[in-house]
């Protein structure tokens, strides 16, 4: 078992009386893929917002290679290598799309020529080359979520949080993403993955988190996950055929 | 690269303009000094409304800073009118720095609520204060720099210009640096923005400093130009508007918009003011000067500049978005 770079202890937070996740204690290994599933409001984005500093915690620590980010602001974290995908996409609608993976890319260089070089080089990664010169608010979702991915690519993230990055793609765009995200992998950043798509989250993650309701439900394997009766009743329905 | 030829071309045509004008036309310089200003002006705050897409209502304050630091500097202490200048830019400064670290803390639409309250605040404290001359203003006899004649309006004219090609050059520089491209994302989305790695108070900051230094630069010349300041010529409220006006009339957020607007806005104010509207109407013949529309335009147009830029900043809005300059771009 290698050096976890991501320990999520005992975290909650409450939104006033509602318990948006509570009590949450998760590791994640080193250049793992690792999956957070659960069904709709079980605190899967509130937990990736609580980790990335966009909403304070309300009681347990957050600590990312041996150092406690709990109070760290967003920015702060993106710089000490932990960066977010947004399951709603957030592009810059009105720069072009070159220009969207460059902002990206500024976060580790201060040259405007360095970050274009490293912004064409995400773009070919992700597919997206021959898009460079469009307006980032025109592209369908798909693409959008690729130049998602490309922009935090950009900024040489050493674990990445994915929020649905799968979220509304049919499945050849499912599949050239889940790709991606394996050779993201191979290249040494650590992926924490946010998904509903139970067949993705199987086929590409080693270990997976469950939460419902804001408590964590079961921790193991895919197959173990799959045949876990619990999880089929909370989250599965009882249909699911793995 | 491109864009920095130019603004060398542009700077090099303006600054020959007065050749063919001549010092005998003193009231086009005079309107042609106003273009410059209101341009600077309008370029000065697209830095921090146009790219940070923080709107700040309080561009006066910043203005008024410039001016009336010069002005008391040398009427109380006869100082040289550039250490004026110098100090009307720290002031500036201050003001800057003092708003922005307050509210670029907060979310949503702080800022400009808060930029109001701070130039509200100035221009009330600066019309009850004994030491910047009350509601009666400053007024200054003469002054004196390096022999220059400022009596004549020709040095105020190469100062604008060269103010305006400076602010300009500062944009064009910012847009392809770092910070221009940051803060062009915290306009497209804050939380996008700081999931990057952009320090969202602190280039807000930035811009705004850059903003507002520039902006008081273009007071401390207004006031050795005019050298007669009140709170209702440098504080104003409607001042900021007008400046928010010129650019998103000309294009928010675009090199040459906020210049666009002014070449339009400028002239078309003086038109107005000026009744030359009214009397060019009397001339074509389209209206009789003694008829009762004759006599209406000649009475109310001057006081229309207002309302006209309230329309044209209303057809702006629903169909040019993108200001003027919006129609000559491609769209992609």
């Amino acid at each position: 078992m290698s050096e976890p770079i991501l320990k999520i202890n005992k975290v909650s937070k409450h939104f006033g009386g509602n318990i948006a996740v509570s009590d949450v204690t998760f590791a994640v290994e080193k250049n793992r893929i690792f999956g957070l599933i659960g069904p709709n409001g079980a605190g899967k984005t509130t937990l990736f917002n609580c980790m990335t500093g966009f909403v304070p915690i309300t009681s347990g620590e957050v600590i990312f290679n041996n150092r406690k980010i709990n109070n760290l602001r967003p920015d702060a974290v993106c710089r000490i290598g932990m960066v977010r995908t947004w399951q709603r996409v957030k592009p810059l609608s009105s720069l072009s799309v070159l220009d969207n993976v460059m902002v990206g890319a500024f976060a580790i260089t201060g040259s405007a020529g360095a970050a274009r070089k490293i912004a064409v080089e995400k773009l070919a990664q992700v597919g997206l080359a021959d898009y460079s010169a469009k307006l980032a608010g025109s592209l369908s979702i798909g693409l959008k979520k690729k130049l998602e991915l490309a922009r935090v690519l950009a900024t040489r993230p050493e674990m990445l949080l994915l929020d649905e990055i799968c979220g509304g793609l049919n499945h050849t765009e499912t599949a050239s993403i889940l790709q991606l995200i394996r050779d993201v992998r191979e290249e040494g950043t650590t992926i924490l993955f946010i998904e509903h798509d139970m067949k993705a989250v199987t086929s590409i993650c080693e270990r997976i988190v469950v939460l419902n309701s804001g408590v964590k439900l079961a921790e193991g394997t895919p197959a173990e996950i799959t045949s876990n009766p619990e999880v089929i009743a909370a989250y599965l329905g009882g249909g699911f055929d793995a | 690269m491109k864009q920095a030829l130019i603004i060398a071309l542009f700077a090099a045509f303006t600054a020959l303009l007065p050749l063919f004008i001549g010092e005998e036309n003193p009231y086009i310089i005079g309107i042609m000094i106003s273009v410059l200003m209101m341009a600077a002006l309008s370029s000065a705050w697209n830095i921090i409304g146009g790219f940070a897409g923080q709107f700040s209502f309080g561009h006066a304050a910043y203005f008024g800073a410039g001016a009336y630091t010069t002005l008391i500097l040398i009427y109380s202490f006869e100082l040289n009118p550039l250490i004026g200048a110098a100090a009307g830019m720290v002031v500036a400064a201050l003001i800057a720095l003092i708003t922005g670290s307050i509210v670029f803390g907060l979310r949503g639409h702080y800022f400009a609520l808060a930029s109001i309250a701070v130039a509200e605040i100035i221009r009330l404290s600066v019309l009850n204060f004994e030491f910047t001359g009350g509601a009666q203003g400053i007024l200054l006899a003469n002054v004196t720099l390096w022999g220059l004649d400022l009596n004549s309006k020709t040095p105020f004219y190469y100062g604008m210009l060269l103010l305006l090609v400076v602010t300009l050059t500062v944009t064009e520089y910012l847009r392809k640096s770092k910070t221009g491209y940051y803060l062009q994302a915290i306009r497209e989305d804050q939380d996008a923005a700081s999931s990057l790695g952009i320090n969202l108070a602190l280039y807000k900051n930035r811009a705004l400093l850059i903003s507002a230094l520039l902006t008081s630069v273009a007071g401390s010349l207004y006031a050795l130009y005019i050298r007669f300041i009140d709170t209702s010529a440098v504080l104003d409220l409607r001042l900021s508007i007008e400046i928010i006006l010129t650019a998103i009339i000309g294009g928010v957020g675009t090199l040459w918009g906020p210049v666009l607007g002014a070449l339009l806005l400028v002239p078309l104010a003086e038109a107005l003011r000026s009744n030359m509207i009214g009397d060019a109407l009397v001339k074509l013949g389209l209206v009789s000067e003694t008829s009762s529309v004759g006599i209406f335009l000649n009475d109310n147009l001057a006081h229309a500049h207002v309302l006209v830029y309230g329309i044209i900043t209303v057809l702006c809005i629903l169909y040019l978005p993108k200001g003027i300059l919006g129609l000559f771009r491609r769209v992609k």
